[in-house]
């Protein structure tokens, strides 16, 4: 395949400004409730209600005023202008993204000063309007090829991207099924102690590997869940923040890249397990923040499937190529592990908000509230993301 | 609705798609061919992604490949496609990777780098697919 001429490494990061924004409020739905309203045929709210729910959290939070919001973003799920019609905001400045890009565009406003207090809002009926991912109706294939465009071959569904993924990556690696299990059994730890999230029941290695194949080498338990519900966060300029909490938390960096080529037919995932892009990612927010993965407390991986992780492992630098098998085996992401990783439960056991409940968990830890779960004197948080080979690194501090 | 009456899912008909679906209408894939580069295009496209050349060339596929990845489908997504059934990605002689099907066997764990030669299967609604089988 095609290989950018350009080697990675030696593309610097230019410089930006560390802690130049932090995050100052959060909210949500309560996912729970909603799931059991859901699974009862109701349909609670819709994706601008669960939004805003979430958005009135957040501002209650934050204890500020919806006054001082200046900046909107609005998740990749409601349209842009009827959000800010319903949220009641004239921001001077705006935009549309999902969660990562959100937190990215809202620090780059902020850096810029084009905003000074940014929401950004997220709300999803995907679970109550029966949202298909995979099948004859899958949403999504405007933005991106792959996803339609093997349908003649019957090759169809999310998880068939990331099984075909894992598939290969067993092969190249000498990766297991048991150590993938490792993840969905980790997380389902965490989650057991959360009480806002859905799935809190235990499983075990043995419960992973008898478990059904939806699209193998990937279990159930490999897949994250659909559910309704929304996220909001507040992020303000660094000394604003300082000034509207106590408990401040910053965005020490974050970095970016990107694998296209060959994207239709899959090749960056399954060729290269989108491992560049992640490293260079990683160096950026590495160098921005003067920070790396030994002084990371908690791991957060954006997780549809249970294999982003041990991917995120090898591409982030928190062990070497080929050694995330051994790594979820002896070093552990559980309670008790050596790295606390999608200590919510994640996508897979807490709630699928598609990496915005991932950031509010990120902010939660580091200041202290999350009880059982809490992952003690967390100083930093690496949320990391390889959503269709746009690679994200984003680390949060405080 | 029983799988000889489900339509095959329809293929994505873009602009350039067409000259590949006749092409495997008459058992002779061909795919876009860069004049400039010789770079092969899949899926096809309006000009080359390594030179930018809009200079493209349908060209005859040699049918030979390597399988890089497979699954096996457990759920009904589609009408037509009761489960079990597999997906291979194929790298081509080429270059390019192709979704398609593994004829003849499921793959396994050996399956990877297997080498496998193009098959045209006719779909029970009569829809012709390019396959793959065990070379
Ligand atoms: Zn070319």
């Amino acid at each position: 395949m095609s290989q950018n001429t350009t080697p990675r490494a030696a593309r610097h990061p230019s410089p930006r400004n560390k802690r130049a924004a932090a995050v100052v409020g959060v909210g949500h739905t309560d996912w729970v409730e909603d799931w059991k309203r859901c699974r009862n045929g109701e349909r609670p709210n819709d994706s601008y209600g669960y939004g805003l729910g979430a958005f009135r959290n957040a501002l209650a939070d934050a204890k500020i005023s919806r006054d001082e919001v200046d900046g909107l973003i609005a998740g990749p799920t409601t349209a842009y202008e009827r959000l800010g019609e319903l949220a009641g905001i004239d921001p001077r400045w705006g935009g549309q993204a999902d969660a990562v890009l959100a937190v990215s565009q809202a620090v780059m406003a902020i850096e810029a000063g084009y905003a000074e207090v940014v929401a950004l809002i997220y709300g999803n009926d995907q679970r109550s309007v029966g949202t298909q991912y995979g099948g004859p109706d899958a949403m999504g294939g405007g933005a991106f090829l792959s996803y339609v465009y093997h349908s003649p071959w019957g090759f169809t569904s999310q998880g068939a991207l990331y099984a075909l993924t894992l598939q290969s990556y067993k092969h190249a690696r000498g990766f297991t099924e048991a150590e993938m299990g490792e993840v969905s059994v980790a997380q389902r730890g965490w989650s057991s102690m959360n009480p806002n999230a859905i799935m809190r029941k235990p499983i075990t290695l043995d419960d992973y590997l008898g478990s059904a194949f939806v699209c193998e080498p990937l279990h159930l338990f490999d897949y994250c869940l659909i559910n309704d519900g929304g996220v909001a966060l507040i992020i303000a300029e660094a000394e604003r923040a300082k000034r509207m909490t106590d408990r401040p938390v910053f965005i020490e960096g974050v970095g970016r890249s990107d694998l296209n080529r060959g994207a239709t037919s899959l090749e960056p995932r399954i060729d290269q397990f989108y491992l560049p892009a992640q490293q260079e990612a990683a160096a950026q927010s590495y160098a921005v923040s003067g920070l790396g993965p030994r002084d990371m407390d908690i791991l957060q991986v954006y997780d549809s499937f249970s294999v982003h992780v041990p991917l995120a492992l090898e591409g982030y630098g928190y062990c070497g190529i080929g050694e995330a098998g051994k790594f979820l085996r002896e070093s552990r992401i559980g309670p008790g592990g050596k790295l606390p990783t999608n200590t919510s439960g994640g996508h897979l056991s807490e709630t699928y908000m598609q990496g915005w409940a991932h950031q509010i968990e990120c902010v939660r830890q580091l200041r202290g509230e999350c009880g059982e779960r809490q992952v003690q004197n967390a100083r930093h948080v690496h949320y990391t993301s390889d959503v269709a080979g746009k690679c994200f690194s984003v680390i949060y501090g405080r | 609705m029983n799988v000889i009456d489900a339509k095959s899912p329809r293929p994505v008909m873009g602009l350039y798609d067409q000259p590949l679906w006749e092409s495997v209408n008459a058992r002779g894939m061909k795919l876009q061919r860069c004049a400039g580069c010789g770079n092969w295009l899949y899926p096809p496209g309006p000009s080359c992604p390594s030179c930018l050349s809009c200079e493209l060339v349908w060209t005859p596929l040699s049918g030979r490949g390597r399988i890089v990845s497979w699954v096996v489908f457990h759920r009904h997504y589609l009408p037509a496609y009761p489960p079990p059934y597999n997906a291979v990605a194929v790298r081509l002689e080429e270059g390019p990777t192709m979704i398609s099907n593994l004829e003849g066997a499921m793959p396994g764990e050996d399956s990877i780098g297997r080498a496998v030669r193009l098959v045209y299967a006719t779909m029970p609604d009569g829809m012709i697919l390019p396959r793959w089988a065990l070379a």
